[in-house]
């Protein structure tokens, strides 16, 4: 600490502080001042004393007085320090006007050079005091000059008299004045302390709300088990989350800040996945949104949506990669396990079929009446279970996106004269006569797959025979325009109630009620028929009257020719 | 001395139907239950008609195919694969002169085959 801020820090008279403590400041300030000033004196007194016009006496005296006020300072300024303010102002102000009654001549104290010394205490006590003490002061030094002046026999000084009250006034005046602004300023200042107080305290609360939010918002997205990435517009990712990483296996660092490009010509996706992901997340297509892609050894779900600001003006990309790969085992091992049990339960059936047969052909000798009918009996049921078996496979091929549709040249009227192979002795043997008609505007080759169109007239037809109990069932190929064609089947049955038209065509559902169980199959007939005519992208419809009857139509895209055939659209499952 | 047939198929019970299917038709049988015997005997023989399944024990049946369609000494033997896999069948489609997806029927088999001898 230099000197200079020593002195700063004495000198300096805070504004701010209680009126009391800034009192006790100015009269530490004074009492310095004045217990440093006399003190020269002493040295120079010494010095002096006995020369000319200054008397051993009077040197003396002076020494005395520096020395007095300087032990008087000090007393002072401890009651100032640890007693009161006030007390220790009050008494250096009365100190003061002793002190000067001592000071010299008492003409010159009444009328002269030294009648100036008594309005200082008058000044002082409107600073020290307060302001309406300076005319208890002004009253003090009147007393004062009064009785110096009847003890030294001289005329009273009256006009200083009336000038110490005209100082109390002018020292009033600016004391209160000076008080009253102080006072404002402390307002002022306690008004700011307490806004700064506010503002800090809300500033630190909207600071702890936004980590809490944002760590938040971080340990959500931190925890979910789903990969998160989301684009810029630009194509650049902004922000990727810790399952992302360990999903394509590639640290966060390596993905954030890179482009859509780059993250996806590093991946261990197969080129063709790589443009699909890629049309995703560039144009975050509806189409595409779901879809499986083998990413190295595992099966990712990608879905991808804009991110939109507060205008609806898309800003973004999020997508997120969900982990399928145990589901993708489990649905292969389900699939596989369809097929097996198809394949394993075929070949007995086919055996049971194939001996059956051979005992009604008499290939191990004659047989009665009975035996054939027997045979025959073996041979039908053991078709029926072998249609439920190829069903279920096809039902698995379908689901597993196995099933192919072939384009090859086929004749309508052959198809129809097949499913009449199937079909004529089933219905025949329900006393239900089965009519086709296959209308001259059909073109006599189209291209298609015969065994699925088959399969789609034989499935139909045959629903048409299982819910028909007498007339006739009509079977109808027709070209419906110069784009499609229709297969079209009309029963004679009960019809399907309106609230079973939602489900008829979902796998392993029949109609509820009493013809359910009577009708044999698992449910599968409509639901394969559905899902092969989708897969020609095709469409099904169904007009059903109770107890007149239904109706299903079935609509095809007519291909005519080899090689205008049109794209068969693509699964994605 | 009747045509000889060549049954390659591994499963007992359809080898037996479809050796008395080709019988009936006239052919002079033979039953063969894996890749291997079929491989070895395709060389000492030449028979009419071969009914082969795909997915029999050692080799698979698609090799034994093209191995017979590679021989010239068996230019005119006819093969009947006999199959449980569609996918597998549509795959020989081309190679085969018949190609026959189980459950395969005693009559089927005996009727196509008839019809095979009348051609030769």
């Amino acid at each position: 600490m230099n000197i200079k801020s020593i002195l700063d820090n004495l000198l300096n008279i805070p504004s701010i502080d209680p009126e009391d403590s800034r009192r006790r400041k100015l009269l530490t300030i004074l009492l310095f001042g004045v217990a440093v000033l006399p003190l020269p004196l002493i040295p120079i007194s010494l010095f002096l004393g006995g020369t000319t016009g200054f008397t051993q006496n009077e040197a003396q005296i002076t020494v005395a007085i520096a020395v007095t006020v300087f032990i008087v300072s000090i007393i002072l300024y401890g009651i100032n320090r640890y007693l009161s303010g006030r007390l220790s102002a009050s008494l250096f102000l009365f100190f003061l006007c002793v002190i000067f009654v001592f000071a010299d001549a008492p003409e010159e104290l009444v009328n002269g050079r030294s009648l100036i010394l008594f309005t200082i205490p008058i000044v002082f006590s409107s600073i020290l005091l307060g302001p309406a003490s300076s005319f208890v002061f002004a009253l003090l030094s009147s007393i004062e000059i009064a009785a110096i002046a009847y003890f030294a026999d001289i005329f009273p000084n009256v006009p200083a008299m009336v000038s110490f009250f005209a100082l109390a006034v002018v020292s009033w005046l600016s004391g209160r004045s000076l008080e009253q602004a102080l006072k404002d300023l402390r307002v002022v200042n306690a008004e700011l302390d307490q806004r700064v107080v506010e503002r800090t305290s809300e500033l630190s609360a909207a600071l702890t709300r936004e980590i809490i939010e944002a760590g938040r918002r971080e340990a959500i997205l931190n925890s979910i088990a789903d990969g998160v990435v989301v684009f810029d517009r630009n194509g650049m990712a902004i922000l990727a989350n810790p399952s992302i990483s360990i999903l394509i296996n590639k640290p966060q660092k390596e993905i954030i800040g890179r482009g859509l490009n780059d993250l996806l010509d590093s991946s261990e996706l197969k080129a063709g996945d790589r443009g699909n992901v890629a049309a995703l997340l560039e144009k975050s297509a509806q189409d595409f949104s779901n879809f499986r892609v083998a990413w190295g050894k595992k099966t990712l779900s990608v879905n991808a949506a804009d991110v939109r600001d507060d205008n609806d003006r898309v800003i973004g990309t999020v997508a997120v990669f969900r982990d399928f790969t145990r589901e993708a085992e489990l649905e292969q091992m389900k699939n596989t396990f369809v097929a097996i049990v198809s394949h394993e339960l075929r070949t007995p059936l086919n055996a049971i079929l194939g001996y059956a047969e051979m005992l009604k052909e008499a290939v191990y000798g004659q047989i009665n009446e009975k035996q054939q009918g027997v045979s025959v009996r073996i041979m039908t049921n053991t078709q029926r279970l072998l249609g439920i078996v190829s069903d279920l496979l096809d039902q698995a091929q379908i689901e597993a996106g196995r099933l192919k549709i072939q384009m090859v040249p086929c004749k309508p009227a052959e198809l129809l004269d097949n499913m009449r192979g199937v079909m004529d002795k089933i219905a025949s043997d329900k006393g239900l006569s089965l009519i086709t008609e296959l209308d001259p505007s059909m073109p006599s080759i189209i291209i298609g797959d015969p065994q699925r169109l088959q399969q789609i007239m034989v499935n139909l037809a045959g629903n048409a025979v299982k819910f028909s109990d007498k007339g006739s069932i009509y079977v109808k190929v027709f070209s419906y325009d110069k784009k499609s064609w229709r297969i079209q089947t009309i029963d004679s049955g009960n019809g399907i109630p309106e609230d079973a038209l939602g489900y008829i065509f979902e796998s392993f559902r029949q109609v509820e009620g009493a013809s359910t169980r009577q009708h044999g199959g698992v449910g599968l007939g409509l639901s394969i028929v559905k899902q092969l005519v989708e897969l020609m992208n095709g469409t099904i419809a169904v007009k059903t009257e109770i107890g007149k009857g239904s109706t299903f139509t079935v609509t095809l895209p007519l291909v005519m020719h080899e090689g205008l055939t049109i794209p068969l659209r693509s699964r994605q499952e | 001395m009747s045509e000889l047939a060549l049954i390659i198929e591994d499963d007992e019970d359809l080898s037996e139907i479809f050796g008395q299917a080709l019988s009936a038709a006239g052919f002079t049988t033979e039953v063969i239950r894996d890749g291997l015997s079929a491989q070895e005997r395709i060389k000492q023989v030449v028979p009419s008609v071969v009914t082969l399944d795909m997915h029999i024990p050692h080799i698979p049946g698609n090799i034994i195919l093209d191995q017979i369609r590679a021989d010239k000494r068996l230019a005119n033997t006819r093969v009947v694969v006999t199959t449980a896999d569609a996918q597998m069948g549509e795959t020989v489609r081309g190679t085969a002169d018949l190609v026959l997806i189980k459950p395969i029927t005693f009559t089927q088999l005996r009727d196509l085959t008839f019809r095979l001898h009348q051609w030769e």
